[in-house]
């Protein structure tokens, strides 16, 4: 259960609660500011409450699912909830501007919004804390972050990029205003498929991307990590997105617009 | 950025307590299939492995929890996940703050898979155009990367920073 800890010399504490979903972790770091006892822990319980509802709807992996329902034909989004809907329609706008790498309907066994959902699923966390009157947070969901407010008075989200090869390593360290999503195939194996082959693709080690939605770097993300340096330059069309593509030979690009920490 | 030197101190769980250096490019293949000293060899044993190399970094001891704060900030403390896949092998990470500054990473226990996996990964290392940052000293609230699973989040960097915040 969340508690607060004490206060450290660089700022008010945070607190931290891990949810599993989605079948991965997220991780909900969050300033109380004024919430306390029983209020933070109803506010984290909501927050927890939308990923798993989103893992109900969306999960491939239930059949049962609605999203499992959808992808074998037997329901259209009109019969399902009204979140199949939304999430259908920012997985057109993501395909649209990732012209085509990120294409949920390409996916091999039907629509598959998972290179999105569980940006999108983080995003809904991080309303409901903001909804709640926590002064700030972050919402990390197995490697994909949203935040608001500050960590600590003048300072900003800082996040670290996993190094591809090296787990204790980072590749670089960025300050988040609101969302940054990386793909790559180092944890799960080769799972990012080129819509336009059906086949796993292996242009890229590690794509993150930065922005003001996590659903669309999510998807964006997604898309760099399929296709490599081609999905990196329609990316840096994309206003209000920046990415930064590490390859497989270790070689390294990105469109400009993320700053790395020293 | 600094340039972080790649070592790795095997072993602390077990009780056996052996060195593993990987040192940059220039450091003899080590072989994870080494036995340890103790005999009993098993394919998940990170015994020490040849380490040649002669001005070594640091090695870390195998108990490096309780390094002194970089600062006067409190009192540190750390938090070791297990041992998590990381493409080539095994590996666990243990984070050491002081108030909220992570002042001391290292890799507790490390297994790769086989000789071929090892050389993967000291080939692909050199190539990065960038420096290497070690989480070491690094102030982060969060590690972005591709989705873990529920069983590598255990041992992940980003578990080991919510460790320290969860009660």
């Amino acid at each position: 259960m969340p508690a607060p800890t004490d206060p450290g010399p660089d700022g008010p504490a945070l607190v931290t609660h891990a949810e599993t979903a989605m079948g991965t972790v997220f991780s909900l770091s969050v300033v109380p500011g004024r919430l306390t006892g029983q209020d933070l822990r109803s506010a984290l319980g909501a927050a927890c409450a939308t990923l798993h509802h989103a893992d109900a709807v969306f999960s491939t992996w239930d059949r049962q699912s609605p999203v499992s329902r959808l992808r074998r034909g037997e329901a259209v989004p009109g019969d399902l909830p009204s979140e199949v809907a939304q999430v259908m329609a920012e997985c057109q706008a993501a395909s649209q501007a990732s012209g085509g790498w990120f294409d949920p309907w390409a996916m091999p066994g039907g629509f598959d919004p998972t290179g999105l959902v569980k940006g999108w699923a983080v995003e809904r966390a991080l309303a409901v804390l903001r909804g709640s009157g926590i002064a700030a947070a972050m919402v990390n969901g197995g490697g994909d972050l949203a935040a608001f407010g500050s960590p600590a008075p003048g300072r900003r989200w800082r996040v670290g990029i996993r190094h591809p090869w090296r787990a204790g390593s980072l590749a670089g360290i960025i300050e988040v205003g609101a969302a940054v999503a990386t793909s790559g195939s180092y944890e799960r194996g080769p799972h990012l498929i080129d819509p336009a082959s059906g086949l796993a693709s292996g242009r890229a080690a590690s794509a993150t991307v930065t922005g003001p939605s996590l659903a669309m770097a999510d998807a964006l993300a997604t898309a760099v990590a399929v296709g490599g340096d081609e999905a990196l330059a329609v990316v840096g069309g994309v206003g209000g997105y920046a990415a930064y593509l590490i390859r497989p030979d270790g070689s390294e690009t990105g469109t400009g617009g993320i700053t790395f920490m020293s | 950025m600094k340039r972080a030197a790649w070592y790795l101190v095997a072993g602390t769980v077990a009780g056996f307590a052996g060195v593993v250096v990987l040192h940059g490019r220039g450091a003899p293949a080590a072989q994870p299939a080494a036995a340890g000293t103790g005999g009993g060899a098993g394919p998940a044993q990170a015994g020490q492995a040849g380490s040649s190399a002669g001005p070594s970094p640091a090695s870390q001891p195998s108990q490096p929890a309780r390094s002194s704060p970089a600062a006067a900030g409190g009192p540190a403390h750390g938090a070791t996940g297990a041992t998590e896949q990381f493409g080539y092998g095994k590996l666990a990470v243990k984070v050491t703050v002081s108030g909220s500054r992570v002042v001391n990473v290292t890799v507790p226990v490390l297994q790769t898979l086989d000789p071929t996996s090892q050389q993967i990964s000291e080939q692909a290392i050199p190539m990065l155009k960038s420096e290497v940052m070690a989480a070491d000293g690094a102030q982060i609230n969060g590690v972005s990367g591709a989705t873990f699973t529920s069983q590598a989040y255990v041992n992940s960097v980003q578990a080991a920073l919510d460790k320290l915040h969860l009660k």
